[in-house]
């Protein structure tokens, strides 16, 4: 020190600044080695993860085909408006209501719905706002990048089904998967997410896990207000699986034009090769519109739309194929033959029974519709005898009917490949009904359960499969809608998805299924079935020469005789394949509250052979029904969906 | 004579000091332009850097007892410009602080940085006098006098953190002017009580805010606190501090934390952040130890001084810049609530930058007349 210092200890106060100064330092080194050495992997882990998001690139669904490879079911390229969660944070989600909802045109009740829905859940990456934006709405989120960072957007694709809800029931539908569906295990495994477009209904449904791709995705870094500044990464999605469909379009089409036309426009059509159980067609009628749940069900007027398909009181959404009973009236006499002859109630030799016009049980008469004498087997189904099988069925006795049951499968599901397939109702579960309840089975209830009128409530499907088995000599195939669904990928590599055909969902069950029926007698049902079309039976208003129909009329009781008129009139059925000793296609349709089955089922069964023939020989089928020109789907070509580029909405 | 005059002052200049500067000058610059890429604070600070070591020289090679002597004449010219600054239209507002005057070409100004040296120097000169008893109130209250009116001004802008850095500048001088050494622990206790009481006094009298409450939270454990708003900035810093780990962050200067604009005003307020998250552990003590030879060869200074003033001048100038580094960089370490102050030789501007380099100048000024007396 070089100047005169006494009042003060200067030298140790300049050392105290100097050891404050270090101390002071040294705090902060301290806190240093904390926030860097200590615990800097776990900060440097939060800086990533704040800058890098992963926007998903929704892979394209799988195209669904036809069996002559005409595309039923694709996706177009739509534009999107998708809210991300990350930067939403510290945002009330409730505040965005108002002006997404005038800025974008949207409902607001829905959107606040289904901000409430996301909010009960765990965590999401992005949900989509609004679908099928405008070019109005994408400018409208442009010219607010500031204001609302967390939009953006994005190109995905959206089904698009065929008009007039051709094959509707068959096709399905997708649609966002729904709050209930991500709080189950099997769909949260698959790692759908919020968002996410799955099949809800038909092969969409059915085929979900193959039809779907497998999004990709792109790493983007993002600034502090969420806008991307740069691409890491790009993992192209890839497209899922095509489906061909066993559909025959043409068949398929003139099988709606047959519905539509007919008397009350409700009702069912199937036809299936019955040597390996490939469904040709299905229609179901009154149908429905898809795309109301691919495209529009987000709107207010798509909800409306949806309310009124619910109360719907003709139930379009219903497949009735399969999701409908009825009584099979006399289309039950087939198998009825069939266990008749097998379990020796009657013989090929003595097949006869007495008509009578009817039976009369205790004090009770059951009629017939007519009195045939005392017809053989043959005739009682050409003749569709009543009678006859009142009294076969009292021969059979209750078991036999069981029995019956067992071995045509009618008591179980077809399997065929499209969900929420109904199991028809039998004698058998009436009769464990009655045995349940200690109720006697009387010989009243063996003639009731003989007719199918009473005990028995069937799917068309079941029926169908039923007939054409027996035209197979008692081989009955699974029903089903898959031909192929084809591979996508290269093969060897991880995502390769290989190619797949047809498989039972249940393996356990035997494809075909085999009754073993004697020749003879599986002959001679088949000939009474014959006669129905070609020597003069209930049928015979359908013959066609050189392709021969065997078939079966059923007129089904709605309501008791003498009220079956107007809405309550009976159904119409018509079971058939053909040709008779060589099956190639069978066909059932069903027009509900028509009438008798020869006036309404039979002639649209037949306009369907017609097509068939039409399309199989090159030729006019003989004795043709005249038809009604019904002009085809005028979508041909499918553009697959190209590159998916992702918009940011800056 | 001048000759001989000129070796010995190249001999006695505080190389080291100099250099050290200049070091973390040069340092600095290359965090800013890191953090500010597309901007030409970097370019800027350069210039400044030419400007203050002019700056530097001059005071070096002036003897600093002249510039004392004149010390209340600098102080007034403070007062100015602190005036100047307020008047809209020549005070450029940011953030909402009247702060800064423009320099065509250089940039902004901001006189509370450069009043600092000002008002250190009117302390020295004050106190100064020879001494031979401890200090009295009468005394003291001048002392508080010459601080108060510059931070008067000051919280009119209104700056408070920079009031906050004026405040060690007395507390030195004061202590190295024979403040009772009993005041001195009597005031370290009384603050060390009072401080958490007042502070819950004022959380249940409302009158502290709760924003003001939020800041503190947010110190106290930043992870909790609210990560997108009070607690934003401190909690940013943190990460990009953290993700240097021990030697530095391996993201590409694209994808950094101050070029995606995650952290705030990373050239100026939270460059140490940058550089933490550059440099990494290794880096960051390097640069604290460099701040620790740089104040402790100014203290060494202040040790040698020939006279009281020199000493107090430098002694001054010290107090201030250890807090200011120990209140900038506690903050972007989540030790400190959000003050904005900056980082005397790493954060872009101009005055700062020439401030501390014309402190350092009269450290090596009083150096250098060492033996002449």
């Amino acid at each position: 020190m070089k100047f005169v210092d006494t009042s003060q200890n200067l030298r140790g106060r300049l050392m105290v600044v100097q050891i404050v100064a270090v101390l002071l330092l040294s705090v902060l080194g301290v806190r240093l080695y904390l926030l860097q050495v200590v615990r800097g992997s776990h900060y440097a882990e939060i800086a990533q993860n704040q800058r890098i998001r992963l926007l998903p690139i929704t892979a394209p669904r799988g195209i669904i085909f036809d069996r002559d490879g005409h595309p039923l079911v694709d996706s177009r390229p739509i534009y999107n408006v998708i809210l991300s969660r990350e930067d939403v944070k510290g945002k009330e989600l409730s505040s965005l209501v108002q002006p997404l909802s005038e800025g974008l045109g949207l409902d607001a009740d829905i959107l606040r719905d289904r901000f409430e829905e996301i909010k009960s859940l765990p965590a999401f990456e992005s949900i989509p706002v609004k679908q099928d934006a405008t070019p109005g709405d994408i400018a409208w989120i442009e010219a607010r990048e500031l204001e609302f960072p967390e939009l953006r957007v994005e190109q995905q694709p959206q089904r698009r089904y065929p008009p007039n809800g051709l094959l509707a029931h068959v096709l399905g539908y997708v649609g966002e998967i729904g709050p209930e569906q991500l709080k189950h295990p099997e769909y949260r495994d698959k790692g759908l997410k919020p968002g996410d477009v799955m099949g809800q209904s038909g092969l969409e449904q059915s085929y979900d896990d193959f039809l779907r791709g497998r999004d990709g995705y792109r790493k983007v870094v993002v600034d502090s207000r969420g806008r991307i500044q740069d691409e890491i990464e790009i993992v192209l999605p890839q497209p899922g699986q095509d489906l061909i469909t066993t559909i025959d379009l043409d068949l398929q089409l003139v099988a709606e034009e047959q519905l539509r036309n007919s008397a009350t426009k409700r009702g069912v059509i199937v036809a299936m090769d019955p040597n390996n159980g490939e469904i040709l067609a299905l229609a179901s009628a009154p149908t429905f519109d898809p795309n109301l749940f691919s495209q529009r069900i987000g709107t207010k007027e798509g909800r409306a739309e949806y309310v009124a398909l619910l109360n719907d009181p003709d139930k379009a959404l219903i497949n009735r194929a399969i999701q409908s009973r009825y009584p099979p009236g006399s289309t039950w006499k087939i198998p009825m033959a069939i266990a008749g002859l097998q379990q020796g109630a009657i013989t090929l030799e003595h097949s006869n029974l007495l008509c009578g016009g009817g039976i009369t049980i205790g004090n009770k008469f059951t009629r017939c519709m007519g009195n045939h004498g005392t017809p053989d087997v043959r005739m009682a189904i050409t003749k569709s005898c009543d009678g006859y099988f009142y009294r076969l069925g009292l021969k059979m006795g209750v078991e036999g009917i069981v029995a019956m049951v067992d071995q045509f499968d009618l008591n179980k599901r077809t399997g065929i490949d499209v969900p929420n397939e109904v199991n028809s109702r039998t004698p058998t579960e009436f009769k464990a009904i009655f045995d349940r309840r200690s109720q006697h089975w009387k010989e009243i209830d063996t003639v009731f359960a003989s007719f199918g009128q009473v005990y028995e409530e069937m799917t068309p499907l079941s029926m169908l499969r039923t007939v054409a088995g027996v035209g197979l000599r008692g081989k009955l195939y699974v029903p089903h809608f898959l031909k192929e669904l084809k591979p996508v990928g290269e093969a060897g590599t991880p995502d390769y998805r290989q190619a797949r055909g047809f498989q039972p969902l249940d393996s356990s069950r035997p494809n075909p299924k085999i009754v073993s029926i004697p020749e003879k007698i599986n002959q001679a049902v088949v000939e009474g079935m014959w006669s129905v079309v070609n020597n003069g039976g209930t049928g015979a208003g359908i013959r066609m020469a050189g392709f021969d129909i065997a078939g079966k009329t059923g007129t089904a009781q709605v309501v008791g005789l003498g009220k079956d008129v107007g809405k309550n009139k009976d159904h119409s059925w018509f079971v058939s394949y053909a040709p008779a000793y060589k099956p190639e296609i069978s066909l059932i349709a069903l027009i509900e509250n028509s009438g008798f089955g020869n006036q309404h089922a039979a002639p649209a069964v037949r306009r369907v052979y017609d097509a068939y023939y039409r399309k199989t020989r090159n030729e006019e089928p003989p004795g043709a029904l005249p038809v009604a020109k019904t002009a085809k789907p005028t979508r041909k070509t499918t553009e697959k969906p190209q590159d998916i580029q992702t918009v940011e909405g800056q | 004579m001048s000759a001989l005059l000129e070796k010995k002052s190249l001999r006695d200049f505080d190389w080291l000091l100099a250099f050290l500067a200049i070091g973390i000058v040069g340092f600095g610059t290359v965090q800013i332009r890191y953090a500010q890429p597309q901007e030409a604070y970097w370019v800027k600070q350069l210039i400044g850097l030419g400007i203050a070591l002019i700056a530097m020289i001059l005071v070096a090679v002036t003897d600093y007892r002249r510039l004392l002597a004149i010390a209340p004449a600098f102080y007034i010219f403070g007062l100015i410009l602190l005036g100047i600054v307020l008047i809209p239209g020549i005070g450029l507002k940011i953030n909402g602080q009247r702060a800064w005057i423009k320099v065509p070409g250089i940039g902004q100004f901001q006189p509370s940085e450069f009043v600092k040296v000002t008002t250190a120097m009117m302390l020295a000169w004050y106190f100064g006098k020879h001494r031979t008893q401890a200090l009295k109130v009468p005394e003291m209250a001048v002392g508080g006098l010459i601080l108060a009116l510059p931070c008067i001004l000051i919280l009119l802008e209104p700056d408070v953190g920079s009031v906050l850095t004026y405040l060690p500048i007395l507390f030195v001088v004061l202590f190295l002017s024979a403040l009772r050494l009993r005041l001195v622990i009597g005031g370290i206790i009384l603050a060390l009580v009072l401080l958490p009481v007042a502070y819950w006094v004022g959380v249940q009298t409302n009158f502290v805010k709760p924003y003001q409450q939020e800041r503190i939270n947010v110190i106290l454990d930043p992870e909790k606190a609210d990560r997108r708003g009070f607690g934003y900035n401190t909690w940013q810093s943190i990460l990009t501090v953290g993700e240097g780990g021990l030697l530095g962050a391996k993201t590409t200067s694209e994808h950094s934390q101050s070029s995606l604009k995650f952290l705030p005003e990373p050239h100026t307020d939270f460059i140490f952040a940058v550089a933490a998250g550059n440099a990494g552990f290794i880096g960051c003590i390097l640069v604290l130890i460099a701040y620790a030879i740089l104040l402790s060869r100014m203290i060494t200074g202040a040790r040698r001084a020939p006279d009281r003033p020199g000493m107090l001048v430098i002694m001054a100038i010290v107090g201030g810049l250890m807090f200011q580094i120990f209140i900038n960089i506690g903050m972007e370490l989540g030790l400190l609530p959000v003050i904005g102050v900056p980082l005397p030789l790493m954060s872009a501007g101009l005055a700062s930058l020439i401030a501390t380099f014309i402190a350092i100048g009269f450290a090596i000024s009083v150096q250098l007349r060492r033996f002449v007396n």
